[in-house]
């Protein structure tokens, strides 16, 4: 792949002027725009706390749709909707009509919510933006608000530009993406207002470009293929209790404990599908070297090329189903012996295991049928991922051509869940895509000091302006 | 020593007759009624850290005083501005003889956190059921609370002019859940209040076999191991759950937690515990136990014999400083590597010992530098054991012989920690007794589904108002 570009390449420098150069130029510049306004933006929907906890969506949905009507949007086509249950948990639709009623619009999905954060544990205040060294520091830096951002800033230039698309567009802000087993925005709008969000496709989060840490190099822009599932598992023990004074051998922190070693030493088997084969063939190209030939030759399966390949997290989280602890609570009292101690488990399941499999064999790893293991959610039953038509990947292949020569387009298994597993099903195939390059490990995304590359951040609001344009056509 | 336990049973169902209606206002247990309105009250007052008030709780017992005919000036509310809910009481009953300094009654009225999700029964309505009391505080402290009161309404009532002046103090933040102390506030803003030659408190009781149900020995607590709690940290950087890492703050945490389980603190004695193994082998019917409790008297070492003994969670805690986990957190999103694990580690020190050598001995257990250790509050200098002398020990075997014919008194190290600590330190030698007889097994104080024999309860009502009137003297 990478020499069919290089070749496209010389063949433009050839041809001494190439036609659509100047073109491109001027669509990057315009695709550019505006900046400030962006950064004002973005800094204001991050610095809205839109926690489960404490923060409200609701006021972060508001404050984008001020500026939309600040750009002329009328009341019409604006929509904040909430759960009449969860006030603080709103979501909003902005509706930008296409001249050709015949087509059907195109979504443009992003979350607003995101993962906890406690100050104490940050270096920088998260829910203030710091740029540092390059890099914008804050909860939803990535995740997901810097798609949230981009969109929005689309939707109120094509407004402010007076640009006519041809297929309608449609913003779509949503809640709950990162508490789906509390609620999720997505499935309530495809329950309530299905009318209202019809698209023939929606772009969403779930891809994006990865550069070389070390090199700074571009390795390829990564569009998601399928994903994983998500499901959350409890480990309970409970016990009498007592005072602590007496400590009794049976002590349910020291089983959950016992049982949590079980967990982590729980070794999924590696398997592949065709998007995984295609993303390592894809990839061990790029990366070339001993770890490309690794990637090339991982479907074959051979122990030792495996088990280099897995002390790389990201291309671990590919090769199986993983599952970790990531919550913990017990005890009522520090001078009490535990009544009660419990762990979440976090499985992201290989697509094509059911979660009580999984369930299954965490039971059986653990061993201590004092220990329940139960799901924290009902499990999802997700149907198959989009196909990647020539439709959908051709303006994709050809601007990230344009802005990123020589970077091939990879179709990529995401290790996440995204929205996409209630869109699809629900008919409006789903698309991860954002044209922003990070390194795939610095970004920190639901962890701690979260944060973007400033040039990422710029490049793929340049590629998903450019990209919306291109597919909803007109001028 | 069956024999003695058959004469006590007997005495108790005569006892029992004598209890009907018309027979409480001049029999054994006059005002029993109004006794069991005041526990309820006192019990049915919700006084945990996180909801509860003992500010409610010391007001309606100081209304109860009042109504006793109490004039204001002998009744102190201690609440500590910036704390409004740890209210304290002091109630004074003069005494004729000035020469003489005072007795001091002490109980607290703060409970430990109960979840009623947990319980079988709400742990804050008082539940009467097969003769027992179930209630969070039925035994501790609120048993002993509602006691001493209730004495000093009947006092007042019954026109009695003790010699020496008795000292009420209901005090809140002795579980630790509150911020504050009480004693030690009381100690340093309102010392002369509670002033008294020596004190009566929680920390002995009788023991019920909870094999057979027999009284066994009424206990006098005579010194105490020290309460210290450790907290146990990991913190990471954390990271999305989708993609695993090696390093884990919940697994560390776990594997630190089972090598504290593992570790065992060596076997020790003092005069008190070598008495107390001493006395018990006699009325143990477990002729093998009985045997080793008498080889350890003799020979307190390390050996198979400490370690048969150690099997016994009250023998254990006698026997050395014990140390367990009581509480575990965690993590901030289901979805999210955790950033930080903790747990607490309580301990109870053997005398002798500093807190600061007891957490080297857990960190070397432990052995991974990632695992903070953080000492909890600050832990005051070990005292010696309060002395047992003739005048406090010859009153106490006295009612116990009118009460509990042929069940002998024996002195005990208080494995568990009581404001006792507090006044010992303080100058004022604090003795705990209750004459309530309990079986362990089921009492539960601070667990789940706490209780206390309604039978138990009634004769340590009885046993404490003769108690303090035998050390006041007077009529």
């Amino acid at each position: 792949m990478q020499s069919t570009h290089l070749l496209a390449a010389s063949l433009c420098v050839l041809a001494g002027a190439c036609a659509t150069q100047p073109d491109t130029a001027a669509q990057s510049a315009a695709a550019r725009a505006g900046e400030p306004e962006f950064r004002a933006l973005y800094k204001e929907l991050l610095e809205i706390n839109t926690t489960l906890s404490v923060g409200s969506c609701t006021r972060a949905a508001e404050a984008m749709k001020a500026h939309l009507v600040t750009a002329g949007y009328p009341q019409s086509d604006l929509h904040i909707i909430a759960d009449p249950k969860r006030p603080q948990d709103g979501n909003l639709v902005a509706v930008l009509p296409g001249t050709d009623a015949s087509l059907k619009p195109i979504m443009l999905l992003a979350h607003i919510d995101v993962v906890e954060a406690n100050r104490a544990d940050w270096v920088r205040d998260p829910f203030k933006l710091t740029e540092e060294g390059g890099y914008f520091y804050a909860r939803g830096a990535a995740d997901d608000k810097a798609m949230a951002a981009i969109f929005t800033d689309s939707m109120v230039r094509f407004k402010r530009d007076g640009y006519a698309p041809r297929r309608g567009l449609k913003l779509v802000l949503t809640c709950g993406e990162e508490s789906p087993n509390t609620f999720n925005g997505v499935k309530y709008l495809i329950a309530n207002h299905r009318e209202l969000i019809d698209a023939a496709f929606a772009l969403n989060e779930g891809g994006g470009g990865r550069l070389d840490g070390k090199t700074g190099k571009y390795l390829f822009n990564g569009i998601q293929a399928g994903e994983k599932l998500y499901q959350d598992f409890t480990l309970e023990i409970t016990n009498p209790g007592g005072h602590s004074s007496r400590p009794a051998p049976d002590n349910a922190i020291y089983r959950l404990s016992a049982a949590l070693e079980k967990v982590s030493k729980m070794d999924f088997p590696i398997e592949f599908n065709d998007a995984t084969r295609g993303y390592f063939a894809a990839m061990g190209a790029i990366t070339g070297g001993a770890e490309g030939a690794d990637m090339k030759a991982a479907p074959e399966g051979d122990p030792a090329v495996i088990a280099r390949l897995r002390q790389n997290p990201g291309n671990n989280s590919i090769l199986h189903t993983t599952c970790v602890a990531t919550q913990l609570s017990g005890g009522h009292a520090p001078n009490a012996l535990p009544q009660r101690a419990a762990a979440n488990v976090n499985c992201r399941i290989f697509p094509g295991h059911a979660p009580e499999e999984i369930r299954k064999q965490i039971e059986t790893a653990i061993g201590d049928p004092g220990v329940k293991v139960s799901f924290q959610a009902e499990p999802e039953n997700p149907g198959p991922p989009p196909k990647l038509t020539p439709d959908i990947m051709k303006p994709i292949e050809q601007l990230t051509e344009s802005m990123f020569p020589g970077v091939p387009v990879v179709p990529a298994m995401a290790a996440g869940g995204t929205d996409g597993r209630f869109l699809t099903p629900a008919g409006i195939p789903t698309y991860g895509v954002s044209g922003i390059f990070t390194d795939g490990e610095t970004t920190f995304a639901h962890g701690l000091n979260e944060r973007l590359p400033i040039k990422g951040l710029m490049e793929g609001r340049e590629f998903l302006h450019r990209l919306t344009q291109a597919y909803a056509g007109g001028k | 020593m069956k024999h003695a336990i058959k004469l006590t049973a007997a005495a108790f169902a005569f006892a029992a007759a004598l209890m009907a209606p018309s027979a409480l206002a001049q029999k054994a247990q006059p005002g029993e009624a109004d006794f069991r309105a005041l526990y309820k009250e006192l019990i049915e007052i919700n006084t945990t850290a996180s909801v509860g008030s003992c500010t409610a709780a010391a007001e309606a017992m100081k209304a109860r005083l009042v109504a006793a005919g109490y004039p204001a000036s002998d009744l102190h509310m201690i609440v500590p501005p910036n704390n409004p809910r740890e209210g304290n009481l002091i109630a004074v009953l003069p005494g004729a003889d000035t020469s003489l300094k005072a007795i001091l009654l002490l109980a607290h009225i703060d409970v430990v956190e109960a979840n009623r999700a947990d319980w079988v029964r709400d742990p804050f309505k008082l539940t009467e059921e097969d003769g027992t009391f179930y209630a969070r505080g039925a035994e501790d402290d609120k048993a002993q609370a509602a006691i001493f009161t209730d004495q000093m309404v009947r006092f007042k009532r019954d026109g009695y002019k003790p010699k020496r002046t008795i000292k009420l103090a209901l005090t809140c933040g002795e579980e630790g859940g509150f911020p504050l102390n009480g004693v030690s506030y009381i100690l340093e803003h309102n010392r002369d209040l509670i002033k008294a030659a020596f004190a009566l408190n929680e920390g002995a009781a009788g023991q019920i076999d909870s094999r057979t149900g027999k009284y066994v020995y009424n206990g006098v607590q005579a010194g105490e191991k020290i309460y210290q709690d450790f907290e146990l940290e990991v913190t990471n950087p954390g990271g999305h759950s989708s993609r695993p890492v090696a390093d884990n703050a919940i697994y560390r945490l776990a594997d630190a937690l089972r090598k504290v389980e593992g570790y065992k603190f060596p076997v020790e004695h003092n005069t008190a515990t070598l008495g107390y193994f001493a006395r018990m082998a006699d009325l143990n019917a477990d002729k093998a136990q009985a045997a080793d409790m008498r080889a350890f008297a003799k020979n307190p070492v390390e050996s198979d014999v400490a370690e048969r003994l150690s099997k016994d969670t009250t023998l254990n805690a006698t026997l050395r400083t014990t140390c367990v986990a009581t509480q575990l957190s965690g993590g901030h999103a289901p979805n999210a590597l955790p950033q930080r694990a903790t747990a607490n580690i309580n301990c109870r020190i053997f005398p002798g010992h500093g807190a600061a050598e007891i957490q080297k001995q857990l960190e070397n257990a432990v052995g991974d530098p990632a695992v903070k250790f953080t000492m909890k509050g600050l832990s005051g200098p070990p005292f010696p054991p309060p002395p047992l002398t003739p005048d406090i020990l010859g009153p106490i075997e006295k009612v116990s012989q009118q009460l509990f014919p042929g069940i002998p008194v024996i002195p005990q190290m208080a494995t568990g920690a009581t404001d006792g600590s507090f006044l010992n330190a303080a100058g004022i030698p604090t003795y705990g007794v209750s004459g309530i007889f309990e079986d362990d097994e089921r009492t539960n104080a601070h667990g789940l589904n706490e209780s206390v024999p309604v039978k138990s309860l009634l004769e340590g009502r009885e046993f404490l108002y003769r108690l303090t009137r035998l050390y006041a003297g007077g009529k």
